[in-house]
Parts: C-alpha cells; structure tokens; sequence
C-alpha cells in the first residue's frame, strides 16, 4: 500500500469513492487497516495537543543541551574549586623551601649552616630566595629529609614546610632553597634526616631578622 | 495470519462455523475502526459501538439470509458501517434539537464518555511523549505542519529547507516511534480485549 495513498486518506483528499475503494481495501487487509489507524490516531493526537498550546510544537524538548548544559555547569564548579584549591594549596604556593634544581640558584645568596661545637653565634638569614648550604656527613647512598621548624620562645616548634627524597650534592653538602621573604622574624631550625634509618636529626639553627 | 476470502467466511459462517465468525471479526475489525474514526469525529466510545453493532448485523445476515454476493463480503461489511454511522449521526442530531445540558450531564453515559475521553488522553500522551523525545523544534513544526495545518510536504521542505528524502526519513521515524509508544502502552491488546462480542 502505497504510503502516499494513507497520507491522503488520513488527511480527507481523497474524493468520495476513492475513500470507499481505499476503506473496503482495508477491510480486506488487517495490516494496512492497522498502519492507516496509527496514522489517524497520530494526528487527533495531535489536533489534542494542539488544542491546549501549540508550545509543545516549538519549545525545546531535547534533554541533550540541558545536560550539556548541566555538565558545563558543573564542569566550571569544579574547574573553580581546583583553581582556588589549587591558589590555596601549600604545594602550589610559592614555595618556603625547594630543592636546588639550576645553576643559577647556586650563584645567588648563600648561607651556610654547619654544626660547629662551642659556637655562640647563630648564622643569620639574609632577605631574598637564598641557596642555603648544609655541611655534615652525609652518604650519597641515601635521602634525607629536610625540615623547616620555626621556634618560638615557648620553645614550642611549629613545622613549617619539608623536603624529602634530599640527595647530597656531596658527601658534606645538602643544599636547599628557602625563601626568606616568607618567613616572620624569629629563629629557625632545618632538622636533617636520613631516611631509612633510625639515625637522629640533626639540627641546624638560624634566625631570621 | 493467512487472509481468508469473503466467500469461504460466507459459506462457514451460514454452516454454524464459530471459529469462521472469529476470523471474521479478526479480519474485519481493523478495517472498520478505520472507516467509522473518520465517521465519528473523535469520539472513541461511539467508534467502538458502532464496530460492534457493524459486526453483529454482518454475523447475523451470514448466518441467516446470506448476502447476494459472498465474495463481496468486505463491501458489504463497509457499507453496513457507513450506514449504521448515518443512522448514529441523525439520532444525534435529532437528539441534540432540544438540549438540557443539565439533564445530559446526569443522564450521560459513564462508560462512554470515559472511554471516549481515555482515548483521545491515550493518544495526546503518546503524542507528547514522542515531541518529548524528537531531537530538534524542526521535527515538531515539521509534524505540526503537516498533520494539522494540511500543508504540502513540497512547501514545507522548501520553507524548512528540507529535502524530501530528510522529510520522508524524520516523519518515518516519528510515525514507527508513535506507534511503539502506544503499543508499549497496551493499545493493541486493550483494542482487541474491548471487542467482546
């Protein structure tokens, strides 16, 4: 049956006995009678629809630009949340104490710390990122640990930032970076630890003015 | 399901062959939901009673007089429909001269007019369920305009900017979606289960 023929039947074209001969055909054909009903109740359907608004025919429907949408709305939270995590997060921020990675940062400020027995001088550190060199024995075959405290005159010691996996740039230097501008006045220690062992920290002491 | 010629039905059917009354009815019943919607104007409950009342009178003349020419069997059937919907229609008419709206509010029909109602509910909500799901406004409009505003699908490409072979696929789609919705909503089966003759 052609799809045309249904088409103007459902929609009255056909004349008077065309309309005949197409009904007594679908009487004689079950299926096509089934086809053509669809196609009436689709249309008063639609007539039904319409008859309350005609929105439904031009408003939007399509979920997928509501969950596109949804998803860029929630992307850009949590792109947000990382940012300001991010800006806020110790590890992002400029950093207190780094590892010495170029040349460069060796040819500026230095200071060095060393334990010298019966000293009554505590090394002071100067302004700006200063390349800061600890002497002692160390052994190239391990990591060390490297922690900033900071004491105040309770004596209590508050952390503030380590350094780990710290190779020896030789078997008497570990060198570190610390920016200075980010440190209060007040004393300060870098308690060195070899890691993987149960070796004690040393302690290496500074003030910063 | 193998069609079986008016005349075979006729002749079983006047022989007190139940099964051929079945098969007639089975045959039958599509065909005149088909003729009697656009005789009915909507209104489903009617649709219904005038199949069955159709069907009845055909079962009845082949199981008594016969018809002239059983191999005409489905235009005889056609033609007792058409008549019975006439018949139906000036009763109404002749009904609706002097209305107490009062009265036929209290005196209306409960089962037809829920029924009626339910259907054109059953249709609406199929219909919306499909514009729900249809991807782009242009298959909307496209249906709107076709369906209800009887407009030529040439036009409606070239306005749209649509070529035929997009139109046919999109209408295609929408019409074999329609009517899955409804059969997923029992449709068929209730339609067959109404007809309890």
């Amino acid at each position: 049956m052609n799809q045309e023929l249904i088409e103007r039947y459902v929609a009255g074209r056909l004349d008077e006995g065309e309309a005949d001969a197409f009904e007594e055909y679908c009487l004689a054909n079950p299926e096509v009678a089934k086809q053509v009903e669809f196609e009436q109740r689709l249309k008063a359907g639609l007539a039904q629809v319409a008859s309350g608004s005609t929105a439904e025919f031009v408003r939007s429907n399509n979920p997928l630009p509501w969950r596109l949408a949804v998803a860029a709305g929630a992307l850009i939270v949590v792109v947000s949340l990382l940012f300001v995590w991010n800006r806020m997060s110790p590890a992002h921020a400029p950093a207190v104490m780094a590892t010495v990675t170029t040349d460069k940062q060796r040819s500026g400020a230095a200071l060095r710390l060393a334990l010298v027995r019966g000293s009554d001088s505590v090394p002071a550190l100067q302004p700006g990122i200063v390349r800061v060199e600890i002497v002692g024995l160390f052994d190239l075959g391990f990591h060390y640990s490297v922690a900033l405290d900071r004491l105040d005159h309770t004596k209590d010691v508050e952390t503030i930032a380590t350094l780990y996996s710290q190779h020896p740039t030789s078997p008497v230097t570990l060198e570190v970076m610390i920016d200075s501008d980010q440190l209060r006045s007040g004393s300060y220690s870098l308690r060195v630890r070899k890691q993987a062992s149960d070796e004690d920290a040393l302690d290496f002491g500074f003030v910063k003015f | 399901m193998d069609f079986i010629p008016g005349g075979e039905l006729s002749r079983r059917i006047r022989e007190g062959d139940v099964s051929a009354e079945s098969e007639l009815i089975r045959q039958f019943e599509p065909g005149l939901r088909v003729l009697l919607r656009r005789r009915t104007g909507g209104d489903y409950g009617l649709l219904q009673d005038l199949v069955q009342e159709t069907l009845l009178v055909v079962i009845q003349r082949l199981r008594g007089v016969g018809i002239d020419d059983p191999q005409k069997l489905a235009a005889f059937t056609a033609q007792t429909a058409r008549n019975l919907a006439i018949a139906s229609l000036r009763k109404a008419k002749r009904q609706r001269t002097v209305v107490d709206s009062e009265a036929t509010e209290r005196n209306a029909d409960p089962a037809r007019s829920v029924d009626g109602v339910a259907a054109d509910l059953e249709a609406a909500l199929a219909v919306r369920a499909l514009l729900r799901e249809l991807p782009y406004p242009r298959d909307r409009l496209m249906l709107k305009r076709f369906y209800l505003d009887d407009h030529d699908k040439q036009i409606i490409c070239q306005e749209m900017d649509l070529t035929e072979a997009a139109f046919n696929q999109a209408l295609s789609r929408a019409r074999r979606r329609f009517r899955q919705i409804l059969e997923e909503r029992g449709f068929a089966k209730r339609d067959l289960l109404s007809l309890g003759l």
